[in-house]
């Protein structure tokens, strides 16, 4: 029962991580319309950033000058790159972004190399444990980081200015700006916090009981499109739904992975988000959470 | 003198590099004044405001001449938010409010360039004082609201940044006439607040009722200007959108050299019999059955909210039936798909129009012939010459079914490029490109002055005249139905409230009452 029970508790907090990269995904899409396929590798950058600057000026000032760098990065890709397509659809970014993602990644996996840097957090591979069941600190962080970060999130888009303009740019964005409200602030905005977000990921998805700082990360950070596309293309709590959800089916799968040995084979804990995202698209094609294009005709 | 608030000297705007749908535009509105721009559809009304709110760029447009000034001061170097800024706000046609905000998340949208809270509270409270059905559905989703109360929510939104000027596009349009007549008074209102107000309108008659001063806007010019009492005098301005003594239309209009499109078969009776549509909690129609003889044309008739868009939907197979029948001849069409239905004969035109934007009229209106064509994708590849002849059939049957609803001189034009008139008509060639036996039109005259929706009227008649087919046409224009049906349902809150002949229906206190509220009845 205890194993249960740290499977599932293992599931929840990686699951919480993973729907922050998906969230975003998601507030870059609502606010631009750009399916960010960068993502995975603006994940390992913050990573990567954390990493090469602890040990100098520390754990806590490199995070949030990842965090900074990160969301610079994002603003960059979209003034430099994606308001400048001259065919602006969203197809056509999709492949602009495949194509930053790989410039991006091939950078940080030449400046990484073969090397797995280590973060430097400051929960180091410390466990806690209540009763029979024991979790990674890193993990406990990651949820208490998770939560506060999107309670400032719904606040955001809830309850200030800025917020309530950018859910009106993303639902109508020639009539927001009848409002007075710059589309290209609005898109900034959106870009910069899911830099933030991706960051912030970044070090849990690097911390124990995962190795440490290496190029596969950026590729780990694409289980969150699984999550992503679950809850909905432009939705952020169907991003954690669809988080957690993931996050918990991988975590039975890989947990009890030697009792399916049998039927499925081993490592079919990185496959079953896919096939979750999947039989859920048959079903509900816009996600649990997303808005369904509602066409009157 | 001090300089008017606003004044368009000499506009010049051109789409694309090419299309030219402004020239040479000049107007003022004063402080304090009510200026209303009347036009057909495609007069460049819509482009008037876009330039005026700095917001031509997204669609293509660009100034090429001439100046808008505010307050003395040339905007040419703004952009749209700066322009807000100022106090110049417009509420764009469609009324757009953003549907999945709340309606006080609409509002605060609104007054997002407003950043001292105490004006901006002053505003709402304002605002809401003017639409208090606005304070009391303040946390729904604003796409839930009623055609009325989103046009309010419109008004609303674009008050909260207290503008200096109110631009106001086609703010009745698709309103049934108790509601325009509302929102007339509240310009009326607005303006005694101090705010002047520029409004767009294709209904002359609201226009005129509520402006100081009016400009006639036809094919990018103006024709016709001066105050609103002045203008109503005109005889060209009555007779053209007022609909005052317009000559009685022919009972024989001209005939068109009749093209060759026979009905694939001849139209068989639709019966509905206890057709109930339940959308979650929400019935849409409730237990509605009418019949639609063989060749005749049948309204449905019915305000805003009716019902009458679910039933042309379930009809079409877009939308399935919760309980009740529709039969054509002998087949059951509840329990078919569109494409399904398609095949049986019955094809429908779209209220708010669905076409290939990007594709020549002809493209359009060949899609319509897809359910006739018989060639495949394999011999289509290598164009054998049968397909070829096929094609070519094909093109000639589409080319007659232009020449016979006046669009023959556009088959090779984009459909982005025309008017929103000659669109509505390229949905009906488009439906009648299938050959129907049964023709479903969804509101062909909404958004039309009095002068167009007369000529649709012609063209309706003409098409079931020369093709036999019959007409199941859906209205909320009472006016236009009554020239044309035979028969008239009338439905209301999705329930059927009386059938008849147009004259009938025109005195049962029911229908008066359901168009013109508890005062007329």
């Amino acid at each position: 029962m205890s194993y249960f029970l740290e499977q599932v508790l293992n599931g929840l907090s990686y699951g919480l991580v993973l729907s922050l990269v998906a969230a975003g995904f998601a507030i870059v899409f609502t606010s631009t319309g750009v399916l960010n396929f960068a993502h995975g590798s603006v994940v390992l950058l913050g990573a990567y950033l954390v990493a090469v600057l602890h040990p100098t000026i520390g754990f806590w000032p490199a995070l949030l000058v990842a965090m900074a760098g990160a969301a610079l990065v994002g603003v960059a890709i979209n003034t430099l790159l994606v308001r400048h397509l001259a065919d602006p659809n969203p197809g056509t970014a999709a492949i602009l972004m495949l194509g930053v993602d790989i410039v991006l990644l091939t950078e940080l996996t030449r400046r990484i190399g073969n090397q797995v840097l280590t973060l430097g957090a400051p929960w180091g591979a410390s466990v806690v444990s209540v009763g029979e069941v024991s979790l990674p600190t890193g993990r406990v962080v990651a949820a208490a980081v998770t939560v506060v970060a999107f309670a400032v999130l719904w606040y955001l888009f809830s309850r200030t200015d800025l917020g309530v303009g950018m859910r009106a740019a993303a639902a109508d964005g020639p009539t927001a700006s009848l409002m007075g409200i710059r589309l290209t602030r609005t898109a900034a905005t959106g870009w910069a916090l899911a830099g933030v977000l991706a960051a912030v990921a970044g070090i849990f998805l690097t911390s124990f009981p995962a190795p440490g700082v290496a190029p596969t990360v950026a590729l780990s950070a694409l289980a969150a499109i699984p999550a992503w596309v679950l809850g909905g293309f432009d939705s952020v709590p169907g991003a954690i739904v669809g988080g957690l959800l993931i996050g918990l089916t991988s975590a039975l799968v890989t947990g009890y992975e030697s009792d399916l040995h049998g039927v499925l084979g081993t490592g079919f804990g990185e496959v079953a988000p896919y096939v979750v995202m999947i039989i859920v698209l048959l079903v509900r094609p816009s996600g649990l959470l997303g808005s369904k294009e509602a066409v009157r005709v | 003198m001090s300089p008017p608030l606003l004044s368009v000297e000499h506009l010049d705007v051109v789409y694309d590099g090419s299309i030219t749908a402004l020239s040479d535009v000049s107007l003022t509105v004063g402080e304090g004044q009510v200026v209303a721009v009347l036009g057909s559809n495609g007069a460049g009304k819509t482009s008037l405001l876009r330039a005026i709110s700095r917001a031509l760029g997204p669609y293509g447009g660009a100034v090429t001449g001439g100046a808008v000034r505010f307050a003395g001061a040339d905007i040419a170097g703004l952009d749209t938010a700066a322009v807000v800024r100022r106090g110049l706000v417009q509420v764009p046609e469609g009324r757009r409010v953003f549907r999945d905000l709340s309606v006080a998340d609409n509002l605060r949208a609104g007054g997002y360039t407003v950043r001292d809270a105490r004006a901006r509270a002053e505003a709402r409270d304002r605002v809401l004082d003017l639409f208090p059905i606005l304070a009391e559905r303040r946390a729904q989703p604003g796409g839930l609201l009623s055609g009325g109360q989103q046009q309010m929510l419109a008004i609303g939104r674009a008050l909260m940044a207290s503008p200096r000027l109110l631009l106001l596009d086609e703010p009745s349009l698709g309103l049934a006439p108790l509601l325009v007549d509302q929102i007339g008074e509240i310009i009326t209102q607005i303006n005694r607040q101090g705010t002047a107000v520029l409004l767009i309108e294709q209904n002359a008659v609201m226009g005129l009722r509520v402006a100081d001063a009016a400009s006639v806007l036809e094919v990018g010019r103006v024709t016709a200007a001066g105050p609103a009492d002045e203008l109503s005098a005109s005889d060209e301005v009555r007779e053209r959108y007022l609909g005052v003594s317009v000559p009685e239309v022919a009972a024989d209009p001209l005939v068109v050299a009749a093209p060759e499109i026979s009905t694939a078969e001849p139209p068989k009776r639709l019966r509905v019999e206890g057709l109930t549509v339940r959308f979650g909690g929400i019935t849409a129609l409730s237990d509605v059955s009418f019949t639609v003889e063989p060749g005749t044309v049948h309204a449905l008739i019915g305000p805003n909210g009716a019902g009458k868009s679910t039933l042309v939907n379930v009809l079409g197979g877009a939308y399935r039936a919760t309980e009740g029948a529709v039969r054509y001849g002998d087949e059951e069409l509840t329990a078919l798909p569109s494409h399904r239905v398609a095949g049986l004969g019955v094809a429908r035109t779209f209220q708010n129009i669905s076409l290939a934007l990007e594709d020549t009229v002809e493209d359009n209106l060949l899609v319509g012939r897809h359910r006739l064509m018989r060639a495949g994708l394999v011999s289509g590849a290598f164009r054998s010459p049968r397909v070829r002849r096929e094609e070519r059939a094909h093109r000639e049957t589409v080319a007659g079914i232009a020449e016979l609803l006046g669009i023959g001189h556009l088959l090779r034009t984009p459909v982005h490029t025309l008017a929103y008139g000659d669109r509505k008509r390229v949905e009906l060639g488009r439906a009648l490109a299938a050959r129907p036996s049964l023709l479903l039109l969804d509101e062909p005259v909404a958004g039309m002055t009095h002068g167009e929706s007369q000529d649709m009227a012609d063209t309706i008649r003409q098409v079931r005249r020369d093709l036999g087919l019959s007409i199941v046409l859906v209205e909320h224009d009472m006016p236009f139905v009554m020239g044309l049906a035979e028969q008239v349902t009338v439905l209301d809150f999705g329930k059927k409230i009386a059938e008849g002949t147009p004259a009938e229906v025109q005195r049962d206190p029911d229908v008066l009452r359901a168009y013109l509220g508890a005062a007329a009845a």
